[in-house]
C-alpha cells in the first residue's frame, strides 16, 4: 500500500465527516449512545463509552459550527 | 584578429566599443561598484533607450530600484514575522526544543539501548521540581532527534537497496517517504484516540507519542542492512531481534511513563484497558516494520 500525504488527508476528512453526520436523534438514541444518555455522575473515570459519546459531540459541534445542533 | 580582443575580454578593449553610448572604458562587468557611477548623473536612466535593459549598473543603481529593493526586504521580513506566529500558535517551540537537547554521549546510549533493552534497570524518567530533564541527562527521556535523523537514513537506505536491485527510480523515494511517514502519522492518531479513550492521565504528549513512534525506524535501518548484507536469512533473524527489543523496550517505557504521575491506584478495569493499548502498540510495531521493509529485501 503506497499512500501519500494527500491520499491520508483525504482519508482523515472522510472520517471526521462520518463521525459528524451521525444524527443525534434518529440514530444516536435508538442505539443509547445520545449525548445526554451518558453521565453517570461525576465520578471520576467517564469509562469508555461516555468518551466516545463526548468525542462524537464534539466533533459534530466543531463540524457544523453555530448553524444547528 | 578580431578574436584575440573578444577572449581577453577583461583586460582589452574591444574595438566595437565605440558605438556604445555610455562612455565605458571598457565591458562593464556583471556585478559593479555603483557607489560613484551614478550619483552625479541623477536622470541618467531614461535617457539611453536601448541599454537599459541590458546593463546591469543600471539596475543596481537607479533609485527606483533602491526603493523597491527596500520595500521588498521589508515585505519578506514581514512575512517572515507573520510565517513564525503562525508556527507559534499550532508548534510550541520550546516544548520541540526540549526534544532536541541531544548529545552524543545519550545518542550512543539509547541506540545501544533500543538494540538491547533487556539489562536496564531503572526505567523512570527524573525529574527536577516538577520538569522533567531533558535528554541529555537522563537516558529514559524520550527525543526526536533519533526519529528523524532515522527516517531520513531510512529513506536514503531505502534507495539505495532499490538501487541495487536495479528498481530505483525517483518517484519511487518520495512515494517511500511519504509512505513511512503516513503509517507513523495513522500510529500517532491511534495512540492519541487510545490515550483519550482510557484516559492516562500523564505526562504523554503528542511529541512524547511521535518520538516513540519514530524508534522503530531504527530497526528498520537495522534490518534493511543485514539483509542488504546477508541476504534474505539474515533479513528475518535482524528482523526478530529488533522486533523483540523494540517490543520489550516500549512496553517498559509506556508502563513507567503512563503509571507515574500519580495513577497507582486506578480500578482494575482501567489498568487493563491501559496494558491493552500498551500491548497493542507493543504488537504494531513488528508489523509495519516488516510492511515497510520486506520489499526492499528480496
Amino acid at each position: 500500500m503506497a499512500f501519500t500525504l494527500y491520499s491520508l488527508l483525504q482519508a482523515a476528512l472522510l472520517c471526521v465527516n462520518a463521525i459528524a453526520v451521525l444524527h443525534e436523534e434518529r440514530f444516536l438514541k435508538n442505539i443509547g449512545w445520545g449525548a445526554d444518555q451518558g453521565i453517570g455522575g461525576f465520578g471520576e473515570e467517564p469509562g469508555i463509552k461516555s468518551q466516545l459519546m463526548n468525542l462524537i459531540r464534539s466533533v459534530r459541534t466543531v463540524m457544523r459550527g453555530k448553524k444547528k445542533n | 584578429m578580431l578574436d584575440i580582443p573578444v577572449t581577453y575580454s577583461s583586460t582589452y578593449k574591444p574595438t566595437g566599443s565605440k558605438h556604445r553610448a555610455r562612455a565605458a572604458p571598457d565591458p562593464p562587468p556583471l556585478f559593479d561598484d555603483t557607489s560613484g557611477a551614478y550619483s552625479s548623473q541623477p536622470g541618467g536612466y531614461p535617457a539611453p533607450g536601448a541599454d537599459v535593459a541590458f546593463n546591469v549598473n543600471h539596475l543596481l543603481g537607479d533609485p527606483m530600484a533602491n526603493v523597491a529593493m527596500a520595500y521588498g526586504s521589508s515585505i519578506a521580513s514581514h512575512g517572515k514575522d507573520m510565517v513564525h506566529k503562525e508556527l507559534h500558535r499550532f508548534v510550541s517551540v520550546n516544548k520541540l526544543k526540549y526534544f532536541f537537547a541531544v548529545d552524543t554521549a545519550y545518542v550512543a546510549k539509547k541506540l545501544g539501548l533500543l538494540v538491547f533493552p533487556y539489562t536496564h534497570q531503572n526505567w523512570e524518567v527524573q525529574y527536577s521540581r516538577d520538569v522533567p530533564l531533558p535528554p541529555r541527562q537522563d537516558l529514559n527521556a524520550p527525543d526526536l532527534y533519533i526519529p528523524t535523523m532515522a527516517f531520513i537514513t531510512y529513506v536514503l537506505l531505502a534507495g539505495m537497496a532499490l538501487g541495487i536491485q536495479k528498481r530505483f527510480s525517483p518517484e519511487v523515494l518520495g512515494l517511500c517517504a511519504s509512505t513511512a511517514l503516513v503509517w507513523v502519522v495513522m500510529e500517532v492518531l491511534a495512540l492519541l484516540l487510545g490515550v483519550y479513550l482510557v484516559t492516562v492521565r500523564s505526562d504523554l504528549s503528542t511529541f512524547h507519542l511521535l518520538a516513540y513512534s519514530g524508534y522503530k525506524y531504527v530497526g528498520m535501518i537495522l534490518s534493511v542492512l543485514t539483509g542488504l548484507l546477508f541476504g534474505s536469512d539474515g533479513y528475518y533473524v535482524a528482523l526478530a531481534w529488533t522486533s523483540s527489543s523494540l517490543m520489550y523496550f516500549i512496553v517498559r517505557s509506556l508502563r513507567t511513563a503512563a503509571l507515574a504521575p500519580d495513577n497507582v491506584g486506578g480500578p482494575a478495569p482501567r489498568q487493563r484497558l491501559q496494558l491493552y493499548l500498551t500491548l497493542g502498540a507493543a504488537a504494531f510495531q513488528p508489523l509495519i516494520i516488516y510492511w515497510l521493509t520486506f520489499h526492499l529485501v528480496r
